[in-house]
């Protein structure tokens, strides 16, 4: 007889979870009290439940398993929300377990009751209270099937006290479930899309986070090999094609390069792959490639049609279906197309102020590593200068909260993926107002031997918003000034090397000398105050309206 | 082009499942005109109809979003038009002595039945369509109408061989 609890431990290591992240908490004590039976199980003691979701969720996205975090009922529970709805909006696969107030107690506004399950159906694909032992192995075996199958996603396991105190017999899982059959491609479609890509001159493939999430990078690789067709990568798309390839064309959208927005606006077919036409790739969607047919490669049918209209929808894994145009292509190039986008091409604005500039920083980290390491990035202008200024040539390297833009994400994230990826750097690059949100995890890196490399741009700017102020709300910068502490004492006070670059010299040899500290390391760049990202394409404004230099002030009396 | 559509949804009878479903529709920001929910002839099942104003596309994404609840076994989107709908109303009415005649005329031409009588009034029962109950309330208004319970709109697909027919909303009263 295994108690709930142990029943719980029990399923973790049948699902294959090798590392939870959480906190501890009245409701989930039963849980605690048995996990030390389990030394398979290494627990992460996080110092807030939001980076236990945030790293779970970096875990995930690094591994390409579930990610598991454990929070107690209430405020413990609720903690665990923005990341999940990170983890919903990208797709990662994060099982979280709450503990709930016993059965009797529930509905009576108890203490640290709360309704997560209420809470968190918009923001989970599915979200269960466990109402007896007799349903707890299977709810969470089907948690771990749910989270990871099709289109994946968060999933909550929300159990009472009391239950998780229940005994019941341990019955091992019957067989493996069944992987669920992928789609079947319809014929037609497949011919069709084929026309369309046979005939195109102008075509482009736009590759998104799907092509991670389905291991599809080499059937990208040779479909776009065997066509010659530049291809895109989006925000979460980074790296699932190497950014040296000759056919790598850059990121599209907000703050995508001017050639890269301007052959979309030119092509006549997008092969959309993996990706879900979010607003800040497409601008205006009035405007959004007028001349083009869209093919749209998507396992998920509800996001066909959802934003833009498509021609053809190809329901299904990007990676079959990627092979199997391929084979339904004679080989092609798109020479006149490349001629006519590399024309476009101008060389690259120099911008930036000082000589601690974004783009040279981000080069010194590449060097430094020889490129073997793991990018998080957090959500402002430096997530967009990490995905433009850092050359990511190995698959899956680069992890941002894209959909959700959740500042904060970065320095947890860092912990789920170093987890992940034991064996090699991790950098947490943030700026100082996302550094801010969730640096009491230094001191989890700390407690758990966790070498992550964490890098501060700071301009003292909640630097993106300070750019709409500048663009958009006449230089007001409302808000938008933020202090710091001293990051160098404060690494120090959590007991790790702590680096202050304040001129371009210092850049190489705190990079090198947080690599080599064999612990977290941290260091803070002070760059340029009012750094802007460009180009960018204004909120609500096409992909043809672009933006490459700072409006002039408006007169004082304005 | 934005039409009237049904969408009927299949699923389990736990309130969560419900009250995702009532999300769903919430947060995806679509204009929708009833919803209703009762149990569906499978045991254990539910069954709710939305009646939601949208293009075929986004009819048809409604019901794949809704298939991708846990909990939901099927959901389909058909416009309003290929659809037969109806509700239930339950009427308390006075039925003063005076116009008791009169009001049973009214009745009768909206064929709805008397199912209680008391010393102040009656109880009516009334099958139709939203328009037809509407003027049946408007009818009986002058009598005195103490309480209207209304069921919202199901609906059934027509039958295939009578496709687009006239609806039931589009028929006279009389």
């Amino acid at each position: 007889m295994l108690t709930g609890a142990q029943l719980m431990c029990r399923i973790l290591l049948e699902e294959g979870v090798d590392v939870l992240f959480g906190y501890p908490g009245g409701a989930i004590m039963p849980f605690y009290h048995a996990l030390p039976e389990y030394p398979g199980l290494r627990h992460i003691l996080v110092r807030h439940e939001q980076a236990a979701a945030h790293a779970a969720d970096g875990y995930a996205r690094a591994s390409g398993r579930a990610g598991v975090c454990v929070a107690t009922s209430g405020p413990g529970a609720t903690n665990l929300v923005t990341g999940l709805a990170t983890a919903y909006m990208d797709n990662s696969p994060v099982v979280a377990i709450t503990g709930q107030v016993s059965r009797p107690m529930m509905g009576r506004d108890a203490f640290q009751e709360t309704d997560i399950v209420g809470v968190t159906l918009p923001i989970t694909k599915w979200s269960v209270l466990v109402e007896d032992i007799t349903t707890l192995a299977d709810t969470m075996r089907r948690a771990f099937a749910v989270a990871r199958g099709g289109r994946p996603g968060p999933v909550l396991v929300d159990v009472p006290k009391d239950v998780q105190n229940q005994r019941i017999e341990y019955t091992p899982r019957a067989a493996a479930p069944a992987r669920r059959a992928a789609p079947v491609v319809d014929a037609g479609a497949l011919a069709d899309a084929a026309r369309l890509i046979g005939g195109a001159e102008r075509p482009l493939i736009l590759a998104g986070h799907g092509i991670i999430l389905g291991n599809a990078s080499e059937d990208l690789r040779i479909f776009a090999e065997h066509t010659g067709i530049p291809v895109i990568t989006t925000l979460l798309g980074i790296s699932a094609f190497p950014e040296d390839h000759p056919l790598h064309l850059g990121m599209p959208g907000m703050h995508g390069e001017v050639h890269v927005n301007r052959a979309i606006q030119r092509a006549d077919l997008l092969i959309a792959v993996g990706m879900r036409f979010d607003d800040r790739v497409t601008g205006n969607t009035a405007g959004f490639a007028r001349h083009a047919k869209i093919v749209h490669i998507e396992l998920d049918p509800t996001e066909i049609g959802k934003n833009v209209p498509v021609e053809v929808p190809l329901v299904g894994d990007a990676g079959p279906i990627l092979s199997a145009l391929t084979r339904a292509l004679a080989p092609r190039s798109c020479t006149a197309w490349w001629e006519e986008i590399d024309n476009s091409r101008r060389p690259p604005h120099e911008h930036f102020r000082g000589d601690i500039a974004p783009d040279t920083i981000l080069r010194a980290i590449h060097q430094a590593s020889g490129g073997k390491c793991s990018i998080v990035s957090d959500v402002g202008q430096h997530q967009m200068w990490v995905a433009k200024f850092f050359p990511y040539r190995r698959l899956n390297t680069h992890f941002s909260s894209g959909g959700l833009g959740a500042m904060g994400f970065a320095v947890p994230a860092a912990i789920g993926v170093h987890l992940a990826r034991p064996d090699e750097p991790v950098w947490a690059i943030s700026g100082d107002g996302g550094f801010q949100m969730n640096m009491q995890e230094m001191a989890t890196m700390v407690q758990e031997g966790l070498p992550i490399k964490l890098a501060i741009f700071n301009n003292g700017y909640l630097g993106m918003v300070r750019q709409w102020q500048q663009f958009f709300h006449g230089r007001r910068y409302s808000a938008t000034p933020i202090w710091s502490p001293d990051y160098v004492k404060l690494a120090e006070a959590y007991g790790i090397a702590g680096y202050r670059v304040e001129q371009g010299s210092q850049i190489a040899g705190a990079v090198a000398a947080a690599l080599r500290d064999p612990g977290p390391a941290l260091i803070e760049f002070v760059i340029e105050q009012e750094a802007n990202v460009y180009p960018m394409i204004p909120p609500g404004a096409s992909l043809s309206e672009v933006i490459e230099t700072a409006p002039a002030p408006e007169p004082a009396s304005a | 082009m934005s039409e009237l559509h049904c969408i009927t949804v299949v699923m389990d009878d736990k309130l969560v499942t419900l009250n995702a479903a009532v999300g769903l529709l919430r947060r995806r920001n679509l204009p929708v005109r009833s919803v209703t929910f009762g149990p569906h002839v499978t045991e254990g099942r539910s069954r709710l109809f939305a009646m939601i104003e949208a293009d075929e596309g986004a009819a048809q994404r409604v019901a794949l979003l809704f298939e991708k609840l846990i909990g939901v076994d099927e959901a389909r989107a058909v416009p309003a038009a290929d659809t037969v709908v109806r509700e239930l109303a339950l009427i308390r009415v006075r039925a003063p002595a005076e116009a008791y005649g009169e009001l049973l005329d009214v009745l009768g031409l909206y064929h709805a039945n008397v199912i209680e009588e008391g010393p102040d009034g009656l109880v009516v029962e009334l099958t139709g369509p939203d328009t037809f109950v509407l003027s049946c309330l408007r009818a009986v208004e002058r009598f005195g109408i103490v309480d209207v319970a209304r069921s919202g709109a199901v609906a059934v697909e027509r039958p295939a061989e009578n496709p687009r027919a006239p609806t039931s909303t589009e028929a006279s009263v009389s």
